[in-house]
């Protein structure tokens, strides 16, 4: 049975002790582009409007600073923990983790999921003070699969 | 293939890898033994050549990868180079005298802008990842097809539309923010100064109207302004041109010192 198509839309589950955002979009490109947009670093301010800057190396075990339009005064100092090529990638940092995934589908389409869940014990107390990614994550999407598709339809 | 009609075939494809060579190792010497390594290993695998790809592309493909392991195509420069070898030059006496003595006495000591264009793009391309620059000269200046390329470089369609395509915008990009020729704003005017002082006699602005991507650059439109800028580099050879001696001359001086940098 084939996948149900991802439009791109966000959603987010919340519980007392955690709040987890997701979107996922089809892209018409060979999932090689996406990772090679998803894993070099100095790359992202030019296709995703969401990141000012990523400092690092995206590879397992690496650092990475990074900089987002959402929180433009802070850089967050996160670790790469998974890096399966094409496949999976995961980076975070104490109070939580982003996940992206890359799965192939049968009309030669990939489709692109990113999840972040953070959470813990102290998470009721400071909750209210994070703002919603469900907007960032569209557009972090959104872009993904503009630049991939330019790409894909060059020649 | 005859080794007498392979030799022949070489030959012709000889200035084409030689101008590529030198854009990749910014090296004289090294693009010399790198075509004549090429020459070596073609000839010496010339009966597992199939024809599944013309001659061309597979003697680029032996090349491309004999320069991949070169250790001066490896080095990568900074896009910031020519500000930073001006300063290098401008405390440098004898690299102006030797310049100036090419200038005076060598037939290939003419300094034009165009061939400032096309130098200059090979050392900011050199501020790429290796794979980008690669791609971007085979087929903005050497003309091969995506489809040829991954046969050059031994990777996917996607992989060479990627580098292409990111090559292109980090170029467009660098040169948008730099070059006065294309933007009143660029900081660096070092094709117009070096008119100044290698033609003390020329209308520096009158020659620099000579040349079509500084007509057009008021259009504004990047991806054509760029597309120019690479018609100039397919119509020069570096090793042939009235400027070529003095050129090469420049180019050394700029590799030694992102050697030290």
């Amino acid at each position: 049975m084939a996948a149900a198509a991802q439009s791109g839309k966000a959603t987010t589950v919340k519980t007392t002790f955690s709040r987890e955002t997701s979107v996922s979009i089809d892209i018409k490109a060979d999932a090689a582009i996406v990772w090679a947009l998803l894993t070099k670093a100095q790359d992202y301010p030019r296709w995703n409007s969401t990141v000012t800057s990523i400092e690092g190396n995206i590879a397992l075990g690496g650092k990475i600073k990074l900089k987002s339009v959402l929180d433009a005064k802070r850089t967050f100092k996160l670790t790469v923990k998974e890096f399966v090529p094409e496949k999976r990638l995961v980076w975070g940092d104490g109070q939580g983790n982003r996940v992206y995934t890359i799965s192939k589908n049968e009309n030669g389409t990939v489709t692109f999921t990113m999840t972040e869940k953070i959470g813990g014990l102290m998470f009721p107390m400071y909750a209210s003070m994070i703002p919603s990614f469900d907007q960032s994550f569209e557009q972090f999407a959104r872009d993904l699969k503009g630049e991939a598709e330019t790409i894909m339809n060059s020649k | 293939m005859t080794t007498e009609l392979f030799t022949q075939e070489f030959e012709t494809n000889r200035p084409q890898l030689k101008s590529y060579l030198l854009r990749i190792t910014a090296s004289i010497a090294d693009t010399e033994d790198i075509v004549q390594d090429t020459y070596i290993k073609a000839l010496e695998k010339l009966s597992t050549f199939r024809g599944e790809s013309s001659l061309k592309t597979w003697l680029f493909a032996i090349a491309s990868n004999l320069a991949k392991d070169n250790l001066r195509a490896q080095k990568r420069w900074v896009e910031n180079v020519t500000d930073i070898t001006k300063q290098a030059a401008l405390s440098n006496q004898q690299f102006f005298q030797e310049a100036m003595h090419i200038r005076a006495t060598s037939p290939q000591g003419q300094f034009e802008v165009k061939e400032h264009i096309a130098f200059c793009f090979t050392c900011i391309s050199k501020s790429l990842p290796l794979e980008q620059q690669l791609c971007i000269f085979l087929k903005e200046v050497y003309d091969f097809k995506v489809s040829e390329i991954t046969t050059i470089l031994n990777t996917t369609e996607a992989m060479v539309k990627y580098y292409l395509h990111t090559g292109r915008s980090k170029m467009i990009s660098v040169f948008d923010g730099r070059c006065a020729l294309i933007n009143k704003e660029g900081v660096c005017h070092q094709c117009s100064e070096l008119n100044g002082i290698f033609n003390p006699k020329q209308n520096t602005q009158q020659e620099i109207m000579k040349i079509e991507i500084a007509r057009e650059a008021e259009s504004g439109n990047k991806e054509h302004l760029f597309d120019l800028r690479m018609k100039i580099l397919k119509e020069l050879d570096p090793f042939q041109s009235k400027a070529a001696e003095l050129q090469l001359h420049h180019l050394e001086h700029n590799r030694q010192v992102m050697e030290k940098y």
